[in-house]
């Protein structure tokens, strides 16, 4: 290779790749900005160019993709998100691979096929077949279908992939959902495994002769993938780049299984406190247990100290999450009728990825009824001396160890009266109680689940979620939204979540033979009450506690699990603020406080009301996280 | 046998094979989710990768096996959604 002119071409190419990167980055932004567009196309079609002068055949396959992929777009005019992520993912790793060249002077051993992974994103549905060059044969998709008898005909499919040479990359996922677990049966065959070997077809197809009546090669459908899969997937072999590069970008999955196994240890850790305890009541324990105490006390802090660097590792920022939502925006205002700016702030503010990822939906939702609901048509606006073009603005900035996602309208805003006389006309507070209500909390009624109707249902906002599922969801990610409308002048909801997965204090409580963990800053105190203190009022209980008469719930029947039913002798009582309020939870017995990871609900629990997460204990066993708010109402 | 039930991980060690499977579930189906400690183990069997996808069990340890712990630990890591 001519070295003059490699030199040359790593500077032309470092700047083109990062003029690239920063202009498809501000494509997801502004997906409309023409300028932007050509010059994207620009950079990638010389940097295309310039790899013709080298020895860089998989580099110039992925660029030639890329650069269809950016001429497609400049033609149709249409860009969505998923397609830019790609090519940032593509732009990326030619940045990576240029790093190579210049320590090297080649490209990895691994680039033929990072190539046709990125390549599957950029062409998303399209088959690997058809962007692979014909002949080349350097890296080949693999789709291993066994049959359902596949283990009683002594076949293991996990051996015979295992045998096929060149493998770079695995995924084994079930060929049908699994269905009810308790009925799982070990012995039937329910696998897809998915893998792309570096290796000629012919070596594939030999390896997998007596099975390739299950097997499709080169012609599986790979779904695009995500950002940060094709950029880590792009970068595993960018560990030993010296010292001038202090960054090494990870396989997300193991940074989740690092934070994981993170949380684990806390968990771990956590029940050495009862064998300390049971040490120190031993004859001539007290020596050990004092100096194991010591130990264990730093063994804290350094767990604790695990567990916040991971959490920093997963951070992410929120501009990509921010990104996807002016053309969002801007297609609901026009399907509406409606006008509006558009404007972002702090998408630079680096969250935990679960959070981030977990915000889209309610931020979506939120948006709808920002747009449909707050903002006014222009009559009205001109009405109330408002510029014609409404104003919608997102914007995020931290608060301590929190950030704060707002989103605010220039709207008609919250009229408390009007949501209090719905709120009664749905049945969802009686006349009595709405009178009682300041603005604030009359406002917040918009997230009673059911306040939502078919009379303020449109084709945008109406599809059967409300702001309580909003709640919900932002529940679930341990933060909480608050409301803060001035009729007349406009709405902001705000979103205050944690930025990075933090150690919760946890009260555990038991109910009958269950267990469950209520969030220690809700909690205010705990007390015994006597049988003859609790007096029923209308359909429930309360206690009077010092001056104020509190509520009581009695968990087990809230939660449906039965227990502390009326039981004579004294009643255990977790007095807890919730909204704002004080109300009383009538449990069998308060276990312990404890340190706890807790986890947003996932899978098929994310729906479960009243569980605001899980976290594991010592000894294994889920403990669920209440959602006290959730719980009253 | 293959599998050891260790405090609250369950270890593999050497191969896992298909009977092992069973055994897997056996486990699994009694707790709420599984740690698979794969420290000690050579190789799996399809029917044992099988109930670890189904059960979401957690895969931990560093097998010696290069198969195993590039490609198909990752691959199983992948599969269990741990939100944290």
């Amino acid at each position: 290779m001519n070295e003059d002119l490699l030199d040359h071409f790593l500077v032309e190419g470092r700047e083109l790749t990062a003029q690239a990167s920063q202009d498809l980055a501000a494509l997801i932004r502004a997906p409309s900005d023409k300028a932007l567009l050509d010059r994207a196309f620009r950079a990638v079609h010389t940097l295309k160019g310039s790899t013709g002068l080298f020895d860089l055949a998989p580099m110039g396959r992925v660029l030639h993709a890329a650069e269809d992929q950016l001429g497609a777009v400049r033609r149709d005019g249409l860009a969505d998100v998923g397609l830019l992520s790609a090519l940032i993912a593509v732009v990326d790793q030619v940045d990576a691979w240029l790093d190579d060249l210049e320590r090297t002077g080649a490209l990895p051993a691994t680039a033929p096929g990072v190539s046709a992974r990125l390549m599957a994103g950029l062409a998303g549905a399209q088959t690997l077949d058809g962007m692979l060059a014909p002949g080349e044969g350097d890296a080949v998709a693999i789709r291993y279908t066994p049959h359902a008898n596949a283990y009683f005909s002594g076949d293991d499919p996990v051996a015979i992939i295992k045998a096929v040479p060149g493998l770079a990359d695995l995924k084994v996922s079930p060929r049908e959902p699994f269905g009810d677990l308790a009925r799982y049966d070990p012995f039937t065959c329910n696998l897809v495994i998915e893998a792309i070997s570096l290796e000629s077809r012919a070596e594939v197809e030999a390896a997998l002769r007596w099975v390739k009546d299950q097997v499709a090669l080169s012609a599986t459908v790979r779904p695009a993938p995500s950002l940060s899969e094709a950029a880590a997937a792009g970068e595993m072999d960018g560990g030993e780049i010296e010292g001038s590069i202090r960054t090494v970008r990870v396989e997300a999955a193991r940074v989740d299984r690092l934070a994981d196994l993170a949380s684990e240890l806390v968990i771990a850790k956590s029940g050495l406190s009862d064998l300390v305890d049971q040490i120190e009541q031993l004859p001539g324990g007290r020596a050990a247990a004092q100096a194991l105490r010591a130990q264990q006390a730093r063994m804290d802090r350094l767990v604790g100290d695990l567990h916040a660097t991971v959490g920093k590792v997963r951070l992410t920022p929120l501009a990509p999450l921010f990104g996807r939502f002016p053309r969002l925006a801007r297609e609901i205002a026009r399907s509406l009728g409606k006008t509006m700016t558009f404007e972002i702030e702090g998408g630079e503010i680096e969250v935990d990825k679960a959070v981030v990822d977990g915000l889209f939906e309610p931020l979506l939702h939120a948006l709808r009824n920002a747009l449909d609901h707050g903002l006014e048509p222009v009559d009205l606006r001109r009405a109330a001396g408002k510029p014609d073009i409404g104003l919608v603005r997102l914007s995020a900035r931290t608060v301590g160890d929190q950030v704060l996602i707002i989103l605010r309208d220039d709207g008609a805003g919250i009229d408390p009266a009007r949501i209090r006389t719905l709120a009664i006309k749905r049945g969802l507070i009686d006349a009595v109680a709405a009178e009682g209500l300041d603005e604030r909390q009359a406002q917040e009624l918009i997230f009673l689940p059911g306040f939502s109707t078919a009379a303020m249902v449109s084709d945008v906002s109406g599809r059967g979620v409300g702001m309580d599922a909003v709640r919900a969801a932002i529940a679930r990610l341990g933060g909480r939204v608050e409301i803060d409308s001035t009729p007349g002048q406009g709405t902001s909801l705000r979103f205050l979540l944690p930025i990075s997965m933090v150690l919760t204090k946890i009260m555990v409580v038991a109910c009958g033979s269950e267990r469950y963990g209520l969030v220690l800053d809700e909690v205010v105190e705990t007390t015994r009450l006597s049988p003859d203190r609790i007096v029923p009022v209308r359909a429930g209980e309360a206690f009077q506690l010092r001056e104020a008469v509190v509520p009581l719930v009695r968990l087990g029947r809230a939660l449906g699990v039965g227990g502390d039913d009326q039981a004579t002798g004294a009643q255990r009582v977790v007095v807890t603020r919730v909204g704002g309020e004080l109300v009383g939870f009538a449990v069998d017995a308060i276990v312990e406080p404890m340190d706890a990871a807790v986890r947003p609900m996932g899978g098929l629990l994310a729906g479960a009301r009243g569980m605001a997460g899980s976290t594991l204990l010592a000894d294994g066993a889920v403990l669920m996280i209440l959602d006290l708010q959730e719980l009253v109402r | 046998m293959s599998l050891r039930l260790e405090g609250d991980v369950v270890l593999i060690e050497g191969h896992g094979r298909v009977e092992d499977a069973e055994t897997l579930v056996g486990f699994a189906q009694g707790q709420n989710r599984v740690v698979l400690d794969l420290s000690a183990c050579e190789s799996l069997h399809g029917a044992v990768v099988q109930a670890i996808l189904a059960f979401e069990c957690v895969v931990v340890g560093q097998p010696t096996d290069a198969f195993l712990r590039d490609l198909l630990a990752p691959a199983l890591a992948r599969n269990v959604k741990v939100a944290l």
